[in-house]
């Protein structure tokens, strides 16, 4: 016995992926511009974020679930982030004393 | 006395919300292994700078984009499964279901063609060392030239990062298999899509993962 009252959604998930295929097309013609080495590893870095990012929110549901859902998942994003910066921070003065 | 008499009610307790941030802390995991992976690229990067962007060079940015543009097209076949099964449409789900994992195969000969385009110049997941004592992998002929250090470490860890992303397109493939079948079953229903929804969560992650990946191989030559 059918309950659901939802209806066939695509609407969302066809727009996002037409961001997510734009976003990629600009990444790779972005990526033989020259914007010295650190600007063109941010860009790239900075778009596949927000790629990423629409992956989770709409592909993942992180807007449908509860605000519990959202702070695990920003969390274990600050852990890897946390991960990062301390091992660059390691790196960067390892030698210096 | 009576106590024994009444009907025993067999109560199945499920907590769909549970199950799922269960679920989103396994892929934290996922996250916390590829995290350390893109740590040591990182430094890595840092430290062979040139020789990374040498190496960089011998990847295919078409090929590259072309798998980028096909697992993207995997994560919308497997939102749309969901929506149809949610909908009431499970036919429709069906069919998604088959497409996606008809992409994640598709992506997957096409990474198993630019590895072996790889192998045939003698590039594989080995040590300098080795190379330097001409001993190469088990599986190839030695590379004819000794590469350097940094190109090394470049192609050991294209190989290894990869590598388990295309292990993880394989559980995928095999997951949504199962879940195709348990969907042709009745047991995954519009009233029950819970596997459907983590088997997503997890292929999305797969996808998510390559977001990253591609343009840290093959955009930075």
């Amino acid at each position: 016995m059918n309950t659901h009252k939802e209806i066939f959604n695509y609407r969302t998930p066809v727009i996002v992926f037409s961001a997510l295929i734009l976003l990629t097309l600009l990444t790779v013609a972005t990526s033989s511009l020259a914007l010295g080495e650190t600007g063109s590893i941010m860009l790239a870095m900075f778009i596949a974020s927000v790629k990423g990012s629409l992956v989770l929110i709409f592909f993942m549901h992180l807007n449908h679930e509860p605000l519990i859902f959202k702070l695990f998942v920003a969390l274990a994003f600050v852990t890897l982030a946390t991960l990062f910066v301390l091992t660059f921070a390691d790196y960067a003065f390892r030698g210096v004393s | 006395m009576s106590e024994q008499a009444l009907p025993v009610e067999v109560f199945h307790h499920h907590d769909e919300d549970g199950t799922r941030l269960g679920f989103w802390l396994f892929l934290f995991t996922e996250l916390l292994l590829f995290g350390a992976f893109f740590i040591v690229y990182a430094v890595y990067r840092n430290n062979y700078l040139p020789d990374f962007k040498i190496a960089a060079e011998s990847l295919n940015k078409g090929i590259g984009t072309q798998n980028t543009i096909i697992l993207l097209a995997s994560s919308l076949t497997m939102v749309l499964s969901l929506n149809a099964l949610k909908a009431n449409q499970v036919k429709l789900a069906k069919t998604f279901l088959l497409f996606t994992m008809a992409l994640g195969t598709a992506f997957l000969i096409i990474k198993g063609f630019e590895w072996n385009a790889k192998f045939a110049h003698h590039l594989f997941l080995q040590t300098s060392s080795a190379i330097a004592a001409g001993e190469g992998s088990l599986l190839l002929n030695p590379g004819p030239e000794m590469l350097p250090n940094g190109q090394v470490l470049f192609y050991g860890l294209y190989f290894v990062m990869t590598g388990t992303h295309a292990l993880h397109i394989i559980v995928g493939g095999i997951w949504m298999g199962i879940v195709y079948y348990w969907i042709a079953k009745g047991s995954i229903n519009p009233e029950n899509t819970g596997v459907l929804e983590r088997c997503g969560l997890y292929w999305h992650l797969v996808d998510l993962i390559w977001i990253f990946l591609f343009p840290l191989y093959y955009l930075v030559a």
